[in-house]
């Protein structure tokens, strides 16, 4: 990439995600043409569009100046919230629990748009936070209240996948704070405590039965185990090399559900094997690791735990996803970043990937003002 | 991170700040390290993953449509795809004194009426015996096969105890059709006796078990072998019978009967006992059927090369103090097809002492006749066969049947030799394509197997074969009538009668083969005990039933070439 040739706007860019992403996506595309039956609609065409539209937006989010963000953090935050209980409201008008927003053409999913926004909050708070006090309640309660009540608008409709995504992300961004090792320890115990209540009192009862089925898939392979046992099936059978473009018969004779969300890796295992595999889970290493070291050369605290945020939530996404078609972690409706067909979960990890490029295009710029 | 800790710190003093700093410093780095190590023990636990399911875990368990629906044992049909056994899915009466499980009575109603109301439901069952297995409080098979009608019937009944499990059953559409060809399948779930055990890997193998397994038998020919087979043992109140039909050119077996059968949808002891296949497992000194194969031998070597030429036929001959005879004197002396024609011990004997113990033991073991019978089936009977050199005296009785015993599927392996040309072909169960016959050994010349064409031919128009002409199928057979050894040597009165035939001569296709064991002297055999009047009866019905079938029409107006042997018999008793 000479600079001579290529204009400096341009090559300023973050490539190094970029081009990774746009590798992913494409493999994305493949897959789902695939699961369409060799067809562009209904995934293929709008999985490119939309990358194509949120790319953009990316680019736009990576313009913002430093300021900027930390200005409207709380303000976004309120909004958010706002939508959440609003949802909530809608939901109860119109009887039964629903997840989304229509507004116009867009159908808003707020509870997604909560992830990226409970870092930028997160982050913003722990950067004002006096250092002295970091070991004090005063870092934790707030903090606590700003994940709570997210989270516990986002358990009633009830998505618990996306809540233990916000609580996930917030978590991150408290520990890398600084807060005494002692509260993780103690969350961690209360957390062990409150599981089997939380198990047997509060989960929905398909909720309890995935959790079963997790623990021990092949007892009921043609129920409950359905997804986990014939998503095994799919990657298994796709061996080293798969079976080749447009041959997995899993997901084409529809043994494995919604092979174009969440269980679009076995869609994929099937059809490229572990090669295939191999080459997603590069790619997402590929991007994290950009992400972590755009967090580890920040120059403040808050681009710090704002880049770190963001990395822990696309990997979150990744990782339980992935842990979830290996059989691995329990069925919880989490799609994969950058190649499941979906527009919410494609728009917020877009805006992950928007906030990285901002915090790296900070870190670049010569001079940048320190913030006091 | 510096400047903020620097200027955002509260602190009293210049040293707590420094203080301050620096832990929270490594403190911070510690946390990113802590995280990353997070990530990439769960990126590892991804990767392993991955790969083991890529690489180690097997194949995937069955768990397709297609496969729920596969029997679960294969089909087994015959050559033209009729259904001999099949898996179908039926309910069996199951007795739980348990299901009640209240520790009171097993019943809700006394087991004499609920016997009486089972029996209203199968009125082949016996009320007593009923009653005394439901009280017995032993749980147990009340009945199997039970159909979905009378398992609801069961169920209004309203008992607990009695409970209708659904189990897979091999069914057997034809009945006792076969049965020695197809065995039955034990409670184990693997085949017993016939092709039930042959073939028990491939009916349970879940790749091949979806297509059925095609056998060479004709189903209608099986039924016109039995019928007639049954027909002929009654009439002659014989011990049991035995036949078969084989195609010369193949060696495919398209029937094979073994009398009395066994049904294989019920074992019971008496099926037990009927179980023994006469056809492959029995031994039989099968008597004058070997005459041919001497003379086929003789021929073939050049030691008979004048049909013509007389031998003297009525003086018993000596060897060693033993006998030779005929049961009666035919003629002063006999040429060849007169021997054949009129069965003689004492001509064929002399024939194969010119031939010699040597050529002729040879040409009988070049037919098989030394090893077991070469044929799928697990249950093949290993022949009487004298090892060594033959004296005179054993290669006279070989040559007209005695001193030698092997089953009748030997001879009919042997006949289908000497009339398709002189190729010998192990026998076969498994349905052959076209062209794929087994290459097969050379016998005999092809000339002395069109010879051999004509003098079988001879015996059933001028000799002891006409009761087996079937008008217009060119039937050519000789008979065997072998007395059975007993205690103190041969019984005169207990025979083995046989007749071996194949047909159309002047195109042999099939070889017919009847054989009645211990047959007595009835009015249906004009009180005789010789092949003659039993066995070759048997065949001439059998075949016009079976002709038609195959492809064979009745013709009178053709026929095998006669015509330059017809003067040597014109002058014998016709």
């Amino acid at each position: 990439m000479s600079r001579s040739v290529i204009p400096a706007a341009v090559a300023r860019q973050p490539w190094r995600v970029i081009l990774p992403l746009v590798v992913l996506v494409c493999f994305g595309t493949t897959v789902l043409y695939s699961a369409a039956g060799g067809s562009m609609t209904p995934f293929a065409q709008s999985h490119l569009l939309r990358f194509a539209i949120f790319l953009v937006m990316a680019f736009g989010i990576s313009r913002a100046p430093s300021d900027f963000v930390r200005l409207v953090a709380y303000p976004a935050y309120a909004v958010v919230l706002l939508l959440l209980v609003l949802v909530e409201a809608l939901g109860a008008i119109g009887g039964g629990s629903q997840r989304w927003l229509n507004l116009g053409p867009i159908v808003l999913q707020p509870s997604e748009l909560m992830k990226p926004v409970i870092v930028l909050v997160l982050a913003q708070f722990y950067s004002t936070l006096p250092t002295g006090m970091i070991g004090s309640w005063r870092a934790v309660v707030p903090a606590g209240v700003l994940i709570a009540l997210p989270m516990g608008l986002v358990l009633l409709q009830p998505d618990l996948g996306t809540a233990l995504a916000i609580a996930f992300g917030g978590v991150v961004i408290m520990f890398l704070a600084g807060l005494p090792l002692r509260w993780f320890l103690a969350g961690g115990a209360a957390a062990a405590v409150a599981a089997p209540l939380a198990f047997f009192f509060a989960l929905k009862d398909y909720q309890r039965q995935r959790v079963f089925t997790f623990l021990d898939p092949e007892s009921d392979p043609l129920g409950t185990g359905y997804h986990i046992t014939q998503s095994k099936i799919a990657i298994g059978s796709g061996g080293f090399a798969g079976k080749g473009f447009g041959n997995g018969s899993q997901s084409h004779l529809n043994y494995l559900p919604e092979p174009h969300t969440d269980f679009v890796f076995a869609t994929m295992a099937e059809e490229w094997g572990m090669l295939g595999g191999l080459l997603v889970l590069a790619i997402f290493g590929l991007v994290l690791h950009w992400g972590w070291n755009v967090a580890r050369t920040s120059r403040d605290r808050f681009a710090q735990l704002l880049a770190a945020g963001m990395t822990a939530t696309i990997f979150f996404y990744a990782a339980i996803n992935l842990m979830m078609v290996m059989g691995l972690a329990p069925v919880v409706g989490i799609p994969l970043p950058f190649m499941s067909h979906g527009g919410s979960s494609m728009l917020t990890n877009m805006i992950c990937i928007g906030t990285l490029m901002m915090v790296d295009r900070w870190n670049r710029t010569p001079g940048a003002r320190r913030l006091g | 991170m510096t400047a903020i800790m620097v200027s955002s710190a509260i602190s009293s003093g210049r040293s707590q700040l420094v203080n301050t700093r620096q832990r929270s410093l490594i403190m911070a780095r510690l946390r990113v390290l802590w995280v990353l190590a997070a990530f990439a023990v769960l990126a590892v636990a991804a990767l392993l993953r991955i790969a083991y399911l890529g690489v180690v875990e097997d194949a995937p368990r069955g768990m397709s449509m297609y496969q729920l629906l596969l029997p679960p044992r294969g089909e087994i049909a015959d050559r033209n795809g009729v259904p001999l056994a099949r898996a179908f899915p039926a309910y069996s009466l199951w007795y739980n004194p348990a299901a009640l499980d209240d520790g009171g009575a097993p019943l809700v109603k006394s087991p004499q009426q609920v016997a009486r109301e089972l029996v209203r439901i199968f009125p082949d069952m016996d009320v007593h015996d009923l009653t005394r297995r439901l009280q017995s409080g032993r749980a147990g098979y009340l009945r199997r096969r039970v159909l979905p009608e009378d398992a609801n019937r069961i169920q209004e009944i309203g008992e607990l105890a009695l409970e209708i499990p659904q189990e897979t059953e091999r069914f057997y559409p034809q009945g006792s059709m076969a049965s020695h060809v197809l065995g039955y399948v034990a409670a184990d779930g693997h085949g017993r006796v016939g092709m039930e055990a042959v073939l028990d890997k491939d009916l349970l193998d879940p790749a091949r078990r979806a297509t059925p397994a095609v056998l060479s038998l004709d189903l209608r020919v099986q039924g016109a072998l039995e019928e007639e087979l049954k027909k002929g043992m009654l009439a002659t109140e014989a011990v049991g019978a035995a036949g078969i039909v084989l195609d010369v050119d193949t060696g495919e077996v398209l029937a094979l009967a073994s009398l009395p059968a066994f049904d294989p949808n019920r074992i019971d002891a008496a099926g037990q006992r009927n179980m023994f296949n006469r056809v492959t497992n029995q031994v039989y000194e099968l008597g004058s059927t070997f005459k041919p194969l001497t003379v086929a031998a003789a021929i073939d070597a050049g030691v008979v090369t004048d049909l013509s030429r007389r031998y003297q036929a009525n003086r018993p001959l000596e060897i060693g103090g033993f006998q030779i005879r005929d049961s009666h004197t035919i003629g002063a002396s006999l040429n060849v097809p007169e021997a054949l024609i009129h069965s003689s011990n004492i001509v064929t004997a002399q024939i194969a002492d010119a031939l010699g113990g040597k050529a002729l033991k040879r040409t009988m073991s070049d037919l098989g006749m030394d090893q077991r019978p070469f044929i799928e089936l697990p249950a093949r009977g290993f022949p009487i066969w004298a090892s060594g050199d033959w004296p005179r005296l054993r290669t006279m009785t070989v040559s007209y049947g005695h001193g030698i015993a092997v089953t009748p599927l030997h001879l009919a392996s042997a006949y289908a030799a000497m009339v398709n040309g002189g190729i010998w072909r192990p026998a076969t169960l498994r349905k052959v394509e076209p062209g794929k016959a087994a290459k097969g050994r050379r016998v005999f010349k092809a000339s002395t197997s069109a010879r051999m064409n004509q003098l079988l031919r001879m015996i059933a128009v001028y000799g002891t074969g006409r009761n087996a002409d079937a008008p217009g199928f060119r039937v050519g057979g000789k008979t065997g009538s072998a007395e059975k050894p007993g205690a103190g040597g041969y019984r005169r009165s207990t025979l083995v009668s046989t007749f071996a035939a194949a047909f159309p001569m002047d195109r042999p296709r099939y070889v017919v083969i009847a054989m009645l064991d211990e047959p007595k002297g009835t009015a249906a055999s004009s009180y005789q005990r010789t092949a003659a009047w039993n066995a070759a009866p048997i065949v001439g019905k059998v075949v016009p039933r079976i002709g038609p079938l195959l492809g064979i029409r009745p013709d009178d107006t053709r026929d095998i070439d006669l015509s330059d042997l017809k003067p040597l018999v014109h002058g014998g008793v016709e």
